[in-house]
């Protein structure tokens, strides 16, 4: 019952920021408790394809990696510029974005980094500190949503 | 008839082989590959003639044995095999004919056969780049396997050694339900790094494919592949029972290993299709994408992309196999390899 509850707390979350904010793309992969902790994208909004569904993070490689790993919210300006990883294509290439902002998700009881919260666009508008501070508080107001 | 003898002059200058006619000493006429030769690679006519003249005294001597001859008589041309600027970085390799055309006025053509000679430079050129290429991508790959256990592992492994040391300084202090989420922690990380060092392990050298065979390697690397990039990948397999050489299985694992990572580079697409058959005596593999193709018109030129095609191409045709790339803009690709495999290796 919680897995559902949380779902569509991020199905809603993702809808919410899209139609607030005018992101191209925004998107939520989160930690499977089964299947040995895989993080998967499993709430997507505004997606060109349907590779997304097919994707299983690995930490550490592009922007939702880096975060996952390092638990800080990061953002890039010049995805395009990116050398591109050894057979691994992230969600920013497979969605053409040209700059994204993301920051971890971090589950609350155990304070571990569980998944991450992703917005960008592919037109070459910017991100910056401000749209990290954007997806924070729209994270928080979710999660505080959820709890009341 | 003088149309005739035009066509037939035009053939002559234009010919494929270098050709001289000679009088006595002088050349009365050369065509223009002839006069390239010359221009380019400072050949020495004097010392055309030279072979020549001395093959032809050698050949009617007296101590040779078959002087005039039944069969030497009727011989109206000579074949020699010469080697021009020896001393310099490419040497020409000719077969040099001598013809005789008019024995009373001494009218004689001397013909260097000129295209295997320019087909072995090109060969060179070709395999000078091709050495650079493999060589460069074995350093790009050392520099990758490097990057990656500095990185990942190198880093995973050094934050659960300081989460461990933080655990073991404050245990007096922290609750057991803080101390076990560490714990959790530190294991969620090493877990990490255990699923990173299998992948470079698959990456490298697939275990799989020594142990299990090609079909398993393959599905091995299209899950992986998948779960990367979000493509999809089938799989169609009708191998039936044949055994592949492990040599031809290696060559057709990296074949598809490297054909699948220029469609996910190169072709933007969202499908790609593996075909692996059986046929009489033949195996065959196919990777098929549906993805932006390009102009195989263009790739003759030596570029990064067509290096890694050329390579695959050397290493099919180490094992008497073919290697095809059908491919157009806007209409996907298709490479294609073929090895025969024979009947022993088919189990009933």
């Amino acid at each position: 019952m919680a897995d559902l509850a949380e779902q569509s707390q991020y199905d809603s979350l993702v809808q919410k920021i899209y139609q607030d904010a005018d992101f191209d793309f925004v998107g939520v992969a989160i930690q499977d408790r089964l299947n040995g902790g895989q993080i998967r994208w499993r709430h997507v909004i505004g997606n060109i394809s349907q590779r997304y569904r097919r994707i299983i993070l690995r930490t550490g490689l592009g922007i939702a990696g880096l975060v996952i790993r390092t638990g800080e919210p990061y953002f890039d300006n010049h995805l395009d510029q990116q050398p591109q990883e050894f057979m691994y294509t992230p969600i920013t290439v497979v969605e053409k974005l040209t700059a994204a902002a993301a920051i971890p998700i971090v589950d609350p009881t155990t304070q571990l980094v569980t998944g991450v919260l992703l917005a960008g666009y592919r037109d070459n508008r910017n991100v910056t500190h401000a749209t990290i501070a954007k997806l924070g508080y729209y994270l928080k107001h979710s999660e505080h949503h959820q709890s009341s | 008839m003088l149309e005739m003898s035009n066509w037939v002059m035009e053939n002559f200058t234009r010919a494929s082989d270098a050709m001289f006619i000679f009088q006595d000493d002088q050349v009365l006429l050369m065509n223009d590959l002839a006069k390239d030769l010359i221009d380019q690679s400072q050949i020495d006519l004097d010392y055309l003639k030279a072979i020549v003249l001395t093959y032809i005294k050698r050949d009617h001597s007296e101590s040779d044995d078959c002087f005039g001859c039944a069969i030497k008589g009727q011989l109206s041309n000579i074949t020699i095999p010469v080697t021009l600027n020896k001393d310099s970085d490419t040497p020409l390799s000719f077969s040099l004919v001598y013809q005789q055309l008019s024995e009373t006025q001494n009218v004689y053509t001397i013909t260097l056969k000129s295209l295997v000679a320019k087909q072995r430079v090109d060969q060179l050129a070709m395999q000078k780049s091709l050495i650079q290429y493999i060589n460069r991508a074995h350093e790009d790959e050392r520099k990758h396997i490097s990057e990656d256990l500095h990185d990942s592992i190198a880093q995973g492994i050094f934050t659960a050694i300081m989460g461990i040391g933080r655990l073991v300084s404050e245990q007096a202090t922290t609750s057991k339900a803080e101390f076990a989420n560490q714990g959790e922690l530190i294991q969620n990380q090493l877990r990490e790094v255990l699923n990173e060092v299998k992948g470079m392990a698959l990456d490298l050298r697939p275990s799989a494919l020594d142990d299990l065979g090609l079909v398993p390697a393959l599905k091995t690397l299209i899950q992986r592949l998948q779960e990367n990039t979000g493509i999809k990948i089938t799989f169609i397999n009708r191998l039936q029972a044949i055994t592949v050489p492990n040599d031809i299985a290696i060559v057709l694992y990296r074949i598809a290993q490297e054909a699948m990572s220029n469609a996910i580079k190169h072709a933007d697409t969202d499908e790609i299709t593996l075909l692996l058959l059986a046929h009489d005596k033949r195996v065959s593999l196919e990777v098929i994408d549906t993805g932006t193709g390009f102009d195989t018109q263009k790739m003759t030129q030596p570029n990064g992309r067509s290096l890694g095609l050329l390579n695959m191409n050397e290493r099919v045709k180490a094992l008497n196999g073919v290697f095809t790339i059908d491919s157009k803009v806007g209409e996907g690709t298709s490479v294609k390899v073929e090895f025969p495999v024979r009947s022993a290796h088919l189990e009933a």
